[in-house]
């Protein structure tokens, strides 16, 4: 225990100390703080721009030339739009003679509120002033013709925004606002396993191709050395993610009043006590099963390069199970999901999320909880001896596989 | 202390490496190992470390089962390295802490070694700043933390130069002369003439010959005389010897060191003597002859199958 506590604190300054984590967790603080402040900062601009849009919206009216076949519409028109006599031509065909002359960019001639022409001398993509002024007419023709029932545009709007009411009852869990946010949670998980696994297994690798393995070995045990090691990366990882939800905290406290109110209820939804503490033991332990993985495949190679390919597999076998997890997003209790949120390898991702969308049974939480522990177990025991198994094997690199076949053989010291 | 190797056996696969092996190390008097390459020292070395289990045999210190645990053990592994991007105080600090001590003495300790080598300013630099012999001086260090008890050194001289080479004879001195139980493996004999009172050697997994290094040498002298005359060539001293003593057997020592003389049945060492005082040659040297460690390695492994 002794021993435990020394490699513990040895490893973990080692791996916070380095520059590369230190600047990538402040940058990703920095990033989820800055997502927090996307509404602040979009508010500030629309602000803005709301502004000179009202005073400078001369869309309708700048180089835009119009004629009235029916003279009693110019002043409703012209009322509508601040139209000034530079905007007005007395025929179609003066209209014409200055889109011609490129004094105008669209001219438009207004026979009714509900038929106008309008004439271009050349068109461009962004030319929407035609769909703008349909839009005007169309609301000027509305409250004509409501005027003309003795109904006013407010009493219109008073209508059209009457609210239904609905009061909705779930019995289970609500997964139109949890999906989401747990897929999101899972995300974390998925890449801390990959990130710290992979540290994991170069920090082995490393003394071994260095030759300090020997040293270690001869000054204490290999479980100490294993056990300090998985625990540094796993605490490694705690305190990056306790940062980044420092600064997800901030960010959501500073600016809760301006964010969306779907993602203050997902929020609110999904992270209840229970969920957080399943999300949390399944993670967790997990993570660590994940990490022991790592450790007894680094400790099969003699080269850091070697690392790469020694740990390929279980790259795949965790992202088998991110997939599972996508498919039990949809799928919640099928039977796929059901048997993924059972095996070990997957049920870190599997489990978590199905428990944010519909309720898992007692037993399934108890037999997946149970199979995750005792292969976790199994793997920090297995890490242990293959690392023992390991120590001197120089040379050539070793199969996981035959690794295990060749330590259950060993009797060297464990 | 004194540790008993008692016939260690060991495999790997088929291939037995080490063919019962037995020995033994007292407390304050160091023992060279000695071997050719694959010979089997690193083998018993890591035997003993607990690094391999043999296949049958024990290692017994004052009589009781050796476990590396129960001792203060500085170990310099043949395979050596630390850890090249972390600061020389600190990993000695932290090795020295893996072996029992507490944070404050771990730091005394690695600071005293660090300026007994005289790397002082290297202390807070990463080791991979080092040159290779001073990495090297930082190696050995690490085996002298926490004062060990048994210190057991494989192939310790490689990398050394001989100034840094001194240096270390001087620190292993000491703690024989301190009463510590010393074991190191080399090739280089000079050196283990100089600092070893025992020598084991060790040929193709089996023990060729162990014991105190004065004692082997006069037994392998086999009473034989080394006679160096100035100014006569060795070829006439021989010559001279046989008329006189008929019978002797002369052979030249090294170049122009003189020539040794096997005079058994022929002469006794009295009967030279009083042959040599009424000649008019001019003595340099006569004596016993002992065989150099290094004439003593090559007859007994050259002896034997390779």
């Amino acid at each position: 225990m002794r021993n435990f506590k020394i490699v513990f604190g040895f490893e973990l300054k080692n791996q916070l100390a380095k520059k590369s984590v230190i600047v990538t967790t402040l940058l990703i603080m920095l990033a989820v703080f800055a997502l927090f402040n996307i509404p602040r900062i979009m508010n500030l601009f629309d602000s803005g721009k709301t502004d000179n849009v009202q005073q400078q919206d001369t869309t309708l009216t700048q180089d835009v030339g119009y004629v009235f076949a029916d003279q009693t519409l110019e002043p409703v028109v012209s009322g509508a739009l601040g139209l000034t006599q530079e905007n007005l031509y007395p025929s179609r065909d003066s209209l014409v003679q200055d889109l011609q002359n490129k004094k105008l960019t669209v001219g438009f001639v207004v026979n009714s509120l509900t038929n106008f022409e309008s004439v271009w001398q050349d068109k461009d993509l962004e030319s929407n002033q035609g769909t703008r002024l349909a839009e005007v007419m169309k609301e000027l023709y509305t409250s004509q013709k409501l005027s003309e029932m003795n109904v006013t545009m407010d009493q219109v709007a008073q209508i059209q925004t009457t609210q239904v009411e609905q009061v909705e009852t779930v019995m289970g869990k609500n997964s139109s606002n949890n999906v989401l946010l747990a897929f999101g949670l899972l995300f974390v998980v998925y890449i801390f396993v990959l990130i710290y696994g992979q540290v994991t297994s170069t920090i082995i690798a490393r003394e071994k191709d260095s030759k300090t393995m020997e040293l270690l070995i001869t000054s204490c045990k290999p479980s100490a050395l294993i056990l300090g090691k998985v625990a540094a990366s796993a605490v490694a990882a705690v305190v990056q993610i306790a940062g980044i939800a420092l600064a997800a905290f901030i960010g959501f406290q500073l600016n809760k009043h301006l964010l969306p109110p779907m993602l203050t209820m997902m929020l609110s939804g999904t992270l209840t006590r229970s969920y957080i503490l399943t999300y949390i033991f399944y993670s967790v332990v997990g993570y660590i099963m994940y990490l022991f993985l790592y450790a007894a495949l680094g400790s099969t190679v003699s080269k850091v390069e070697d690392v790469n390919n020694a740990t390929g597999f279980i790259q795949f076998i965790f992202i088998g199970g991110y997939l599972a997890a996508s498919f039990a997003m949809n799928m919640p209790s099928s039977g796929v999901a059901v048997v993924t949120s059972m095996i070990p390898f997957t049920s870190l991702m599997v489990m978590p999320l199905r428990s944010a969308i519909v309720t898992v049974p007692f037993w399934q939480h108890l037999v997946s909880g149970s199979l995750l522990l005792l292969t976790t177990v199994f793997l920090a025991v297995l890490s242990i001896k293959i690392y023992s198994w390991g120590t001197l094997n120089y040379g050539n690199k070793t199969g996981f596989f035959h690794a295990i076949k060749m330590t259950l053989k060993s009797e060297k010291r464990a | 202390m004194k540790l008993e190797v008692k016939d260690i056996r060991k495999s790997f696969g088929e291939r037995e490496i080490l063919h019962g092996i037995s020995f033994e190390v007292v407390s304050g008097k160091a023992m060279g190992f000695l071997g050719r390459n694959g010979a089997g020292k690193s083998t018993t070395i890591r035997c003993l470390m607990d690094v391999f289990h043999q296949d049958s045999g024990e290692f017994l210190l004052d009589g009781k089962p050796f476990k590396t645990g129960d001792y203060r053990i500085g170990y310099l592994p043949e395979e050596r390295g630390m850890y090249a991007k972390n600061k020389v105080l600190n990993q000695l600090t932290y090795f020295a802490m893996l072996r029992g001590a507490d944070k404050a003495s771990a730091e005394k300790s690695a600071m005293e070694w660090i300026d007994f080598f005289n790397l002082g300013d290297y202390a807070k630099r990463p080791l991979e700043h080092l040159s290779k012999g001073n990495q090297q001086k930082i190696q050995i260090a690490q085996a002298f933390l926490n004062d060990p008890d048994i210190l057991i050194l494989d192939e310790p001289f490689s990398g050394l130069d001989p100034v840094n080479a001194q240096v270390f004879k001087n620190a292993v001195a000491d703690f024989v002369k301190r009463g510590k139980l010393v074991i190191f493996s080399s090739h280089q004999m000079g050196y283990v003439e100089e600092v070893c009172d025992d020598v084991t050697l060790i040929h193709d997994g089996s023990i060729l010959l162990s014991g105190d290094l004065d004692e082997i040498k006069r037994a392998r002298g086999e009473n034989k005389l080394l006679l160096e005359v100035d100014a006569v060539a060795d070829e006439e001293v021989i010559q001279a010897i046989q008329t006189a003593f008929p019978g002797t057997q002369g052979t030249p020592y090294l170049a122009d060191k003189g020539v040794i003389l096997d005079t058994h049945n022929t002469a006794t060492q009295q009967q030279m003597l009083t042959y040599l005082a009424g000649s008019n040659w001019t003595i340099a040297r006569f004596g016993l002859y002992e065989p150099s460690l290094n004439d003593i390695f090559v007859s007994t492994v050259g002896g034997e199958k390779a």
